[in-house]
């Protein structure tokens, strides 16, 4: 009983199979970057990918992601090129976004999952993909600058 | 530097040995004259300024040419360390690469204020400039006397100096590789005249002014840098308090035999921390699991009495400045010129209006977290907090230990916003930690965030003023009340008398416009209630920027002049500045020209920031019937914060106040019922989405004037700015926040 993160392969003990897919990253992998904001699937600090689409671990159980691909911020850029920043991530860089940085991660993820399957999203897209990543900080305008460099960049 | 005994530069030295200087380098010192005082009850936050010379083991010289810049200010997105490691790199001729940023833990530098106050610069300009400078003059001291040249023939090289023959010489070559400290006071008459790059022509600069990027970039985008709820000990447990469901609440029941009995849970009853009634001060659960500590806490079988007077309506009511003024209480005259009848008599129009603003939370992203390791001759402390020496001071207080045997590391904060200055999760961690000896994580849900926080207190206003034939001003009069921020922690039993002295600075903070009335008065009262007050985004700031300038609106528009030219016409002499942000944002937003139509309006607000930084704001706004909601579509903003270290770092700071304002016009409201915080999580309290984020333009001012605050300047007029467009939209004021769109137009 085994599920793979950033391409390693885990095996989930029996205990903690009904734990939340976050707990186990951060608490039992030991993975960081995942970031906990609400618990609850509101503020997308969580974010990471399943299979490529952008889900939040915090509402996700282990048990239900037995087998699957699971990839995180740190695992991002290896989704792309070995060596390499992923270009959500060059982008957040050359236009400086994060402040405080904590929700950061999760709209990377959210960011690098958009353009997986739209990469050349509209304002309106972005807006609409994005609304479930809350910046207290307030770096929106400059979270919009960087995917439109990335998408105009990959 | 004035003369100082000597004495005490043995202690100095030691300090610096402990404070890990004695790794190679070299450091500039003095003798102190005020020995800290750091065993101070009761713990208070870390008020002082830093002084000119407080910085001067901030900045150190390495063996390999570097310089190690031990960063006074705390990180919580500010950037404030990067701003300052910019003046350390300007007086030193040094690159980015060269200079590594530390933010110290306790041990590593003497206590230095609270990271508050939008004050970084402003406050810390002068000291970590002459920090670096009196390092530079001190090596190249050092190359005169390997030389003997005089120091005035050893000019400024990259990383170092060049001689008159043209041989450079890099800092790397001058540092031994030994632990050497010099000190500057041979060159205590030079004070005056050291000269400070940092402080001169802006065309000469080669670091200042510069976007240099934060160095915590990559980390950050990477996941790889550590905030205090990422921190992991090797040998830790897992710890939490069992807090009280409201305010006030009251234990009357607790029977802890079935967590007891849980395998690897402890069940901790303690005698410190806050006010648990019934003989017990804190309970807590420790457990070799973080899974496990849900079930253990929630096996405690407890029965809490809850407060039966705390109800929104009933903290309302003693927060309604109607009220007060009907009892014509008000403890402080704020400002008080002319005769406010006088005044009324000479206007043609008058207007009288209440505003009210909510109680808010900080919301910060990542929710409070500590580890605590108390060992029997040591403490250490790892978290993200604002005042790293308010953490050591509590807790040595809490588990009877002197001061200087606690550690404090901190970490860069997820979101600071005044709310990090309260260190509770650090405490239960050392609570917990002293009963079980072994180091304890303390990590906070977002419902304890919410429930357990300092709140900003709701404000409420009382405004009436006029307009004569000329379009000035003939009077204003403004009553309020709210609640004591800066005082707002202070015991009970001197709160009282601190009130009856002043104003609480905090709360009034940016309460007098920044206008000329020959005829006003402003009066306000200090109400406590139980909620507990703290630190928020501005402060005082946004709720009386909101209110005074919508009464400027109200004014303008009833006298049927231009809000800008209203604005403009009433500013006292030597307002170039405010003036100057006003006239550039009306440009910028094509303010004349833009005219208002059915549902979309454009309204303007100005501030001045604690008296020094000018800001103004025009937001555009569309009132959309059919979905029946408010969009802020735009905004512009010009802020004048004198000189800009770091103009992109700026920008981001004032995009972020931008984002908040809309969020506090908008959004936020905390709400009690008995004593319990109703809102719990983001459904309940919303903070602004990025599809409800409007685009934002920014100017900053290009200026040589010294550099004053910008971390929460531009957030003041962003609220009274949407109003206003909501009006020119509209016709509807909107003079409560939030502002929600039933509220306004359920009626119409």
């Amino acid at each position: 009983m085994e599920i793979k993160i950033n391409d390693a392969s885990i095996i989930v003990p029996e205990s903690h199979r009904n734990i939340t897919l976050q707990a186990f990253i951060r608490d039992y992998v030991g993975l960081k970057g995942t970031k906990f904001g609400c618990g609850i699937g509101l503020c997308g600090a969580c974010t990471i990918h399943i299979n490529g689409v952008a889900t939040r671990s915090c509402l996700t159980f282990v048990e239900d992601v037995i087998g699957q691909q699971i990839t995180t911020i740190e695992g991002l850029a290896a989704t792309v090129s070995p060596n390499e920043l992923h270009p959500v991530q060059k982008a957040w860089i050359e236009e400086s976004v994060p402040q405080c940085g904590y929700c950061q991660a999760g709209q990377i993820m959210a960011a690098a999952a958009l353009l997986n399957h739209n990469p050349d999203p509209s304002d309106h897209e972005i807006r609409n993909e994005m609304s479930g990543n809350l910046c207290r900080c307030g770096t929106y305008a400059r979270i919009r600058r960087a995917i439109d460099r990335a998408a105009k960049e990959s | 530097m004035t003369a100082h005994p000597v004495p005490k530069k043995i202690s100095r030295r030691q300090f610096l040995k402990k404070s890990g200087w004695s790794a190679a380098g070299i450091t500039v010192t003095i003798a102190v004259s005020n020995p800290f005082v750091r065993n101070a009850i009761p713990a208070l936050p870390t008020f002082s300024d830093p002084e000119l010379e407080s910085g001067l083991a901030w900045v150190q010289a390495l063996p390999n040419g570097h310089i190690r810049f031990f960063c006074p200010r705390m990180e919580m997105g500010q950037g404030a360390s990067l701003g300052l490691s910019q003046i350390v790199a300007e007086e030193l001729n040094i690159s980015q690469s060269e200079i590594e940023c530390v933010l110290p833990d306790t041990n590593q530098a003497r206590p230095f204020k609270m990271t508050v106050g939008s004050d970084s610069i402003k406050l810390f300009f002068d000291p970590v400039s002459f920090a670096a400078a009196q390092l530079r003059e001190s090596l190249r001291d050092l190359v005169a006397q390997l030389t003997t040249l005089a120091p005035d023939q050893i000019k400024d090289g990259k990383g170092g100096f060049v001689l008159p023959d043209g041989t450079s010489l890099t800092y790397a070559e001058l540092v031994p590789s030994k632990p050497v400290l010099v000190s500057a006071e041979r060159q205590a008459s030079s004070t005056e005249t050291l000269s400070r790059y940092a402080k001169q022509l802006k065309s000469s600069f080669q670091a200042i002014g510069q976007k240099w990027k934060h160095p915590e970039l990559e980390a950050i985008v990477t996941g790889q840098t550590v905030y205090s709820r990422d921190v992991a000990h090797p040998d830790m447990v897992y710890g939490q308090a069992l807090r009280p469901p409201a305010i006030g609440a009251r234990l009357i029941h607790v029977d802890a035999s079935a967590a007891k009995a849980m395998p690897n849970v402890s069940v901790v009853f303690a005698d410190e921390g806050n006010d648990f009634v019934g003989g017990v001060k804190f309970i807590g659960v420790v457990s070799d699991s973080p899974f496990k500590l849900s079930a253990a806490l929630e096996a405690i079988d407890v029965q809490w009495e809850m407060p039966e007077n705390l109800n929104q309506d009933q903290i309302d009511a003693r927060l309604d400045v109607d009220r007060h003024r009907n009892n014509g209480d008000f403890e402080h005259i704020l400002a008080e010129e002319g005769d406010i009848e006088a005044g009324a008599c000479e206007a043609i129009i008058e207007n009288a209006a209440r505003y009210d603003t909510s109680f808010a939370a900080h919301a910060a992203i990542e929710p409070r977290a500590a580890i605590a390791w108390v060992k029997p001759d040591q403490t250490e402390i790892w978290c993200g907090a604002q005042d790293p020496f308010f953490v050591q001071k509590r807790v040595a207080l809490l588990i009877n230990r002197s001061v200087d045997d606690v550690v404090v590391y901190n970490h860069r904060m997820g979101g600071g916003f005044g709310g990090r200055v309260q260190c509770h999760a650090s405490e239960e961690a050392a609570i917990l930690s002293a009963a079980v000896g072994k180091p304890v994580r303390v990590q906070w849900g977002r419902e304890a965030e919410f429930q357990n926080n300092h709140f900003q207190p709701g404000y409420s206003h009382f405004i009436n003023a006029g307009v004569t034939d000329k379009g000035l001003i003939s009077h204003w009069e403004h009553d309020y009340v709210s609640s004591p921020i800066m005082t707002g922690p202070m015991p009970k039993n001197i709160a009282w008398v601190v009130d009856k002295v002043m104003a609480d600075s905090g709360t009034s903070r940016g309460s007098l416009p920044p206008y000329q009335f020959a005829h006003q008065r402003t009066r306000y009262s200090d109400i406590r209630t139980e909620i507990p007050i703290g630190a928020w985004r501005g402060l005082g700031a946004a709720p009386n920027a909101f209110a005074n300038e919508s009464m400027m609106d109200e004014l303008s528009t009833r006298a049927g002049i231009d809000p800008l030219v209203f604005r403009l016409q009433n500013l006292p002499p030597k307002s170039d500045r405010l003036a100057g942000v006003l006239r550039q944002v009306a440009e910028f937003s094509d303010w004349k020209t833009r005219q208002s139509k059915a549902s979309t309006g454009l309204g303007i607000a100005c501030a001045v920031y604690k008296g020094e930084t000018p800001v103004a704001v025009v937001a555009e706004v569309f009132v959309d019937h059919t979905a029946r909601e408010i969009r802020v579509t735009k905004i512009w903003c010009v802020q004048d914060c004198g000189f800009t270290i770091n103009p992109d770092q700026v920008e981001n700071l004032v995009m972020g106040n931008i984002v908040w304002g809309c969020s506090m016009a908008l959004k936020e409201r905390i709400t009690f019922a008995q004593g319990s915080v109703e809102e719990s999580n983001f459904d309940t309290y919303e903070i602004l989405r990025h599809h409800e984020c409007p685009d934002i333009m920014v100017e900053l001012i290009d200026s040589d004037a010294t550099p004053v605050g910008v971390g929460e300047a531009a957030l003041g007029p962003v609220a009274p700015a949407i109003a206003n467009a909501i009006f020119a939209a509209t016709g509807q004021r909107a003079r409560r926040l939030p502002i929600n769109y039933d509220s306004i137009f359920s009626d119409v």
